[in-house]
């Protein structure tokens, strides 16, 4: 740029419909190139962490569907592995199979909404509309089994809250059949647009050795070439018996992140469909009601579920010291809770490692060198939702 | 297992013992810029990610001493080896300085913010300590124990003065925080013995 031009300095948010929420982006424009980018987060900063340490286990579980609120149930997963985690038991089979199951209803979910919201910052409306009444009907599946859209608290540390309703199974079935063609359909729009591509293919590369130093993780990582997916790599409760592949990128940009979830969303499909097969009988959730509470019929006649009732919806059960961090592959990345307990009914400490917080990190690397038309797209690239970026 | 190379930089244990699938080591605040170099740059250690930095307040619990009142906790990941470590480290209340590892690790920087914000931890040569969660002109470090749940001061905006406004907060009902724990330690030696069946 000439000497006589000035660089301008940018507000861009905390209300704008491209900022996916309550960002507040200050960029530096060296005439229409962003030269900095600097991304003002926390408002919506909750001090989740705190209240959490003020509350017993099970009263914090509603709190991790508030994080990233568009996959609550994958959040859940990470919080009740590592009450297991620091407990030293596991959920029965049948529990493991019904949250892999979820796990990947909510994955589906939540790409349904970054695929067209990402499409939308970039110019195509149809998708969001396309794929807002895919979600609709999945997330009948959500309420099916907790009662809840989204707020579900349904994973437990000891398995999950509730039994699926007889006729789920099937319905799931033949529901998941089907939805592989509303991916292609998806993939017409997209895929091969040519406008869609002229704004996404080359835009925000990611290396693999940046992504790497940039604590990228999940999706954002993967499409950096980076076959890295802690299903595979560290797996938790039954993805172990699961076949299913990870998706890689070759160029790390944009329109790879976008191919690898919509590859992600055929390879949930075909890890629900296993699930629905292989899903053995048996309970959902441990019988010790010194952690798990006793069931609504038991209490009628019994003296002594009333006492566990009581004592465990009260007093809480008290986890054994220690420091324990199971991290789970949410949809967005690398999810867990750095949880320490000092041996109480109440968490000492729980830290929430949030994968959008390192990825909207990134975002000044991304976008530097780049138009201030491009922003929109890499943001949306990265898949970022403020309730786990504030906290 | 802790690699050998780390070993000589132990300096004891972290109070809460490691229940994850991970290692840990306690190392002091002085060596910290040398353990990370070395994590992520020695052949057989190899740990090239920063997933997290946290810190947990001792103040309430057993562990406190007068040289430990913050422990760091640095999450690391090997994605070579497929392993995590955990590197914990000391600060002290008076002196709550360490090295700031963002020349190692890009990442550290948002991380250490964080822990500026939140526990009023000072990082040394960090390219822009700033609040990141809280508010501009917010004051304290709100994940300190010894800061109040309902916090200082209360945001509203005044349609008279036509700005938001910063008070004292004012609680209409005295802030209830029930303590149900019960004083008897039953409940953890029935769960610890169950759990041996």
């Amino acid at each position: 740029m000439s000497e006589n031009f000035k660089p301008v300095t940018l507000n861009f948010g905390p209300q704008h419909p491209a900022a996916h929420g309550v960002l507040r982006l200050l960029v530096q424009l060296d005439g229409e190139v962003v030269s900095k980018a600097e991304p003002h987060i926390g408002l919506l900063h909750r001090g989740t962490e705190k209240l959490i340490e003020h509350k017993t286990y099970t009263q914090a579980i509603p709190y991790f569907d508030r994080l990233d609120y568009v996959s609550p149930m994958c959040q859940e997963h990470a919080f009740a592995l590592s009450v297991e985690n620091l407990l030293d038991i596991k959920a029965p089979v049948r529990a493991q199979y019904i949250r892999v199951m979820f796990a990947e209803v909510t994955r589906i979910l939540n790409h349904l909404l970054n695929i067209p919201a990402f499409a939308m910052d970039i110019g195509a409306a149809t998708p969001m509309l396309w794929a807002f009444e895919e979600r609709e009907k999945m997330l009948e599946f959500h309420e099916a089994v907790s009662g809840a859209r989204f707020h579900a608290a349904y994973f437990r540390p000891g398995g999950v809250h509730q039994d699926l309703p007889d006729d789920l199974c099937e319905k799931m079935k033949v529901y998941f059949e089907k939805f592989p063609d509303f991916i292609d359909t998806l993939e017409e729009l997209l895929t091969e647009n040519r406008i869609f591509k002229q704004r996404s293919v080359d835009i925000g590369i990611l290396s693999k050795s940046d992504a790497i130093e940039l604590s990228c993780s999940g999706p954002v990582l993967r499409a950096s070439g980076v076959a890295w997916d802690l299903r595979k790599s560290q797996p938790y409760d039954v993805y172990s018996d699961i076949d299913f592949d990870i998706p890689v990128g070759k160029t790390g940009d944009t329109y790879d992140r976008y191919l690898v979830r919509m590859e992600e969303m055929r390879e949930s499909v075909k890890i629900i469909l296993q699930c629905i097969e292989k899903i053995p009988s048996g309970p959902v959730m441990i019988e010790d009601n010194k952690i798990t509470p006793p069931r609504r019929a038991e209490m009628k006649d019994s003296m002594e579920a009333i006492i566990h009732h009581f004592k465990l919806f009260t007093e809480g059960y008290r986890v054994p010291k220690g420091i324990s961090y199971v991290p789970v592959e949410a949809p967005k990345g690398e999810f867990g809770a750095v949880l320490i307990s000092d041996g109480s009914s109440k968490p000492y400490r729980c830290k929430l490692r949030a994968p959008g917080f390192a990825h909207l990190q990134a975002l000044h690397f991304l976008s530097k060198g780049h138009q201030l038309a491009d922003l929109p797209s890499i943001l949306g690239s990265l898949d970022i939702v403020f309730g786990e970026v504030d906290r | 297992m802790i690699p050998d190379l780390l070993k000589k930089y132990a300096v004891g244990k972290f109070y809460f013992p490691i229940k994850s699938n991970a290692d840990g080591i306690l190392v002091s605040s002085n060596s910290i810029l040398e353990v990370v170099q070395k994590l992520k740059e020695d052949d057989e250690l190899l740990f090239d990610q920063l997933i997290d930095i946290t810190v947990n307040d001792n103040l309430q619990s057993e562990a406190i001493s007068i040289n430990d009142r913050f422990t760091l906790v640095y999450t690391f990941l090997s994605l070579i080896k497929n392993k995590r470590l955990f590197i914990f480290t000391n600060v002290s209340e008076e002196d709550p300085n360490i090295e700031s590892i963002t020349k190692i690790f890009e990442s550290a920087n948002w991380y250490e913010r964080e822990c500026y914000d939140l526990f009023g931890i000072n990082f040394k040569n960090h390219p822009s300590l700033q609040r990141i969660m809280n508010d501009y002109n917010f004051k304290g470090h709100p994940l300190r124990k010894d800061f109040p749940l309902t916090g200082y001061e209360e945001v509203r905006y005044d349609d008279n003065l036509k700005k938001v406004v910063y008070e004292p907060v004012d609680l209409k009902q005295e802030f209830r925080d029930f303590d149900n724990e019960s004083p008897w330690e039953g409940m953890r030696d029935i769960i610890s013995e169950e759990l041996k069946k």
